[in-house]
């Protein structure tokens, strides 16, 4: 570790627990002024836990910081920011309908406006730092890129010593992430600091003076840029331990994945062909992504969360119209058709956000596990409960959906029993062609988690293509038969599911050339 | 014909003057994410207090400042309800519209019972010298009530608050995105607070210019519908004060003609011009003349880290 003279922001040995969880623990890191710092690490690293400590969200549970030359405790951001520590965080605070000098202006002006003058100032800033921003512009009809530059003037105005971007280039397009380096350069070589929170690597080697890397909560790099090799920095960003999860699922007394029967294919289970789709400021979330899925085949998608999994996931489930190229079930095109012809031509969709979009959480276990099938159960149009509830109880138990009885309310099921009977529900479809799987194990605990994949794996072998997607490498290497990787959107690489495998598909995930 | 039409402008100024009292009150706590449904309930009670208070002291201004302070305290319980208590805004308010009716009918009966259709002392109009007698905008706009101009006055007023000061900005960012007016250190309930007071404070004008200044007595639900008209104006006018006072302005115009058609001779069913002004709020709000976004947080309750 470097001394501590000299430098802006010092921290000494700092932790921070959660009830249980140690989110950060023993972290010492000194960020000098006119430098930028980069913070790497994969999600749920301890990046954001370790930026709230500095801006004041939060109070460490030990160690302490010292900040220009004084012991350093803020009480709040506010503090934080009277101080000198100015965040721009990663979903903006920004008022949408109102222009850049109007939001630049709220809480900081007294009486009449003075929109012109305020204006000025902005542009003089922008100008200052290389860039330019129109003040009367409305927010929300602006680039993510431009909002972003808006946040970054608002925090200049204040005239920071120290400026923290936590992952600034996540939400931008690649034209515009040099245009923001270039931005963190000039305010570094102004004489502030820059710490950069980011978990791509690649995108922002060439302004980094120093870069310390995050794993479990612990700083397992903290090197000069210069020194720093990008193979060795990837592994120890994603190189930890093997969880136990394909141990167990190879007790399942299964041949593994290579060597498994494949029944030749009459059609495919899914086929994506060129899929593309805009958001509404016209940004490309999803890419030209094509891929076709074999009946028994599961395919693992991997990639770093908001890289285009989610609209991916909404199109296949016919939530949302791609703006270009189709997709196929069993050989049907369902690019236009809507969820409900999803799940009859065969489509079994497990949605990433469980509460919003999976279930009706204040309806019955029973009536959320067959929620697609509820026409079964009707006679004369009125709902036949007790056959209902009778084949719940069937389900349930062939699932392990663990419930009081089927008539209880499933938000009184634990994230794990919700789970299981959501993927009983899309598992029993008939005829079932394609899974879609989005983050399915997301919160779940470790036997959660095998049973979900249990159930997968089980689908699989009785001739049905899985598409896993999942930011939990691991699991995607221990389920998964190939591997294909998510990236700003398109589809940037394939991969066999190996353990060997995994630094070249945590290089692809950070954005780096395979 | 010229006559005719400056009576036409004339009432429709005085028939629509209500409306644009309570409807730019209304937008600046619709403005702020608070949308009060009791603005019918704010008016009808001052209307009420209004003509009490010029009843009980012979004095037209203590009536309207009666009023104003019978609608400031409807408004300052709907404005707990709806930002402390973070109540379901719609149901205060159609409760308060019945309980207002409920109660003025019941106080009127009490109090003004014996001595029903009592002429009470009402606001003088004011003949603005040197232009009342011009020939054609004399008769127009220069011979109307007293509040008339000082409710003009007023409605300038909040416009150039919206728009042109610090307190106006808040308003609108604690309408529209109240988290990040936090982070920015805006006070979020203080300001509904203050927004739906302003509310009251116009919704008071707007009932003491319907009992005091344009019909001189109280009679049972007298508003009928004017603060439902007013709350479609806002609606109608985007949450533009200049297109809701324009808004209200037609409303205005339409009520006007069930006068002035049958006068000039024209013969159309008294009941369909009776219903034109709801009509059109009706395919206002319904969207089929341009619709606009509304803030982004109306009747969402406030709360920090939620």
């Amino acid at each position: 570790m470097t001394s501590s003279t000299g430098s802006l922001l010092s921290l000494e040995n700092l932790g921070k627990r959660f009830g249980s969880l140690q989110a950060l623990e023993g972290v010492s890191l000194d960020v000098r002024p006119g430098s930028v710092q980069c913070l790497l690490g994969e999600n749920g690293a301890g990046k954001s836990t370790l930026c709230n400590l500095i801006f004041g969200v939060y109070e460490p549970t030990v160690g302490s910081m010292t900040f220009d030359g004084a012991a350093w405790a803020p009480e709040s951001p506010a503090v934080a920011l009277e101080r000198g520590i100015a965040m721009v965080h990663q979903h903006f605070s920004l008022v949408p309908r109102m222009t850049v000098v109007e939001n630049l202006m709220l809480g900081q002006v007294k009486g009449v406006l003075k929109r012109h003058e305020f204006g000025a100032r902005i542009r003089d800033i922008a100008e200052s730092f290389g860039f330019t921003l129109d003040p009367d512009s409305v927010v929300g009809e602006l680039s993510v890129g431009e909002r972003q530059r808006a946040e970054i003037v608002k925090c200049l105005m204040r005239d920071p010593k120290l400026l923290v971007l936590d992952e600034p280039t996540a939400v931008l397009p690649p034209g515009e992430i040099g245009a923001l380096l270039d931005i963190c350069r000039r305010v570094a070589d102004s004489g502030r600091a820059v710490i950069l929170v980011t978990h791509k690597l690649a995108e922002i080697a060439k302004v980094a003076d120093r870069v310390a890397v995050l794993r479990t909560g612990r700083l397992v790099a903290d090197e000069s840029m210069q020194d720093a090799d990008m193979g060795e920095l990837v592994h120890a960003m994603v190189g930890r331990e093997l969880k136990p999860l394909d141990v167990a699922l190879a007790d399942d007394g299964e041949a593994p994945a290579a060597s498994r029967p494949l029944v030749t294919p009459p059609k495919l289970a899914l086929v994506c062909d060129g899929l593309t789709v805009h958001d509404r400021h016209g940004a490309v979330r999803l890419d030209n992504f094509t891929l076709e899925i074999k009946p028994g085949e599961i395919v693992g998608l991997a990639g770093v969360e908001g890289n285009g999994q989610s609209e991916l996931g909404m199109v296949l489930a016919g939530l949302l119209r791609p703006t270009e190229g189709h997709f196929f079930i069993g050989g049907n095109d369902l690019t236009h058709a809507g969820a409900a012809a999803v799940t009859a031509a065969g489509g079994g969709i497990v949605p990433e956000d469980r509460h919003a979009v999976a279930c009706v959480t204040a309806m019955s276990v029973a009536e959320n596990m067959f929620l697609n099938k509820l026409d079964r159960f009707t006679r004369f149009g009125l709902l036949q409960r007790r056959t209902l509830n009778a084949a719940a109880q069937m389900q349930m138990r062939e699932f392990d959906v663990r419930a009081a009885s089927p008539e209880v309310a499933f938000s009184g099921l634990s994230g794990g029993n919700q789970q299981k009977a959501v993927l009983a529900r899309e598992l029993t479809l008939d005829p079932l062609v394609a899974l879609v799987a989005a983050q399915p194990t997301r919160g779940l605990d470790v036997s959660a988690v095998e049973a979900v994949y249990r159930q997968i794996r089980a689908a699989a072998r009785r001739g049905v293509g899985v598409l896993l997607i999942s930011s939990e490498l691991d699991e995607l290497i221990a389920v998964a038969d190939r591997i294909t990787v998510l990236y700003r959107g398109r589809l940037v690489g394939e991969r066999p599911a190996e353990m060997s495998e995994r630094g070249a598909i945590g290089a692809l995930m950070s954005g780096q050339v395979a | 014909m010229e006559e005719m039409l400056a009576i036409f402008i004339a009432s429709t100024l005085r028939l629509a003057m209500p409306l644009m009292l309570a409807a730019s009150g209304e937008l600046v706590s619709e403005r702020a994410g608070v949308l009060n449904l009791s603005l019918e309930g704010m008016m009808l009670t001052a209307a009420f207090f209004g003509a009490l208070g010029s009843w009980a002291s012979g004095n037209p201004y203590l009536g309207v400042a009666c009023a104003i302070l019978a609608s400031v305290v409807v408004s300052a319980v709907q404005a707990w309800l709806s930002v402390n208590l973070r109540a379901n805004q719609l149901v205060v308010g159609i409760g308060f519209n019945i309980l207002a009716l409920g109660a003025t009918t019941l106080l009127y009966r009490i109090i003004f019972g014996g001595l029903s259709r009592e002429e009470i002392p009402g606001l003088p109009k004011l003949a603005v010298k040197g232009l009342s007698d011009l020939p054609f905008a004399g008769t127009a706009f220069f011979q109307q009530s007293v509040i008339v101009y000082v409710g003009l006055a007023l409605i300038v007023l909040i416009w150039a608050m919206l728009n042109h000061t610090s307190f106006g900005l808040s308003v609108r960012a604690v309408g529209d995105e109240p988290r990040s007016a936090d982070k920015a250190g805006i006070p979020v309930a203080a300001t509904r607070w203050k927004a739906v007071l302003i509310t009251g404070f116009m919704a008071g004008f707007a009932g003491a210019f319907i009992s005091i200044a344009d019909i001189h007595t109280f009679t049972e639900n007298m508003t009928n519908g004017a603060g439902y008209l007013a709350l479609a104006a806002v609606i109608f006018g985007g949450w533009n004060i200049g297109r809701t006072v324009a808004a209200c302005l037609l409303f205005g115009a339409a009520t006007a003609l069930q006068f002035q058609l049958p006068a000039m001779g024209i013969n159309v069913p008294t009941a369909f011009l009776l219903m034109l002004p709801y009509l059109l709020a009706l395919l206002a709000v319904a969207g089929v003349v341009g619709r606009l976004e509304p803030p982004t947080s109306l009747t969402l309750p406030f709360q920090r880290g939620k």
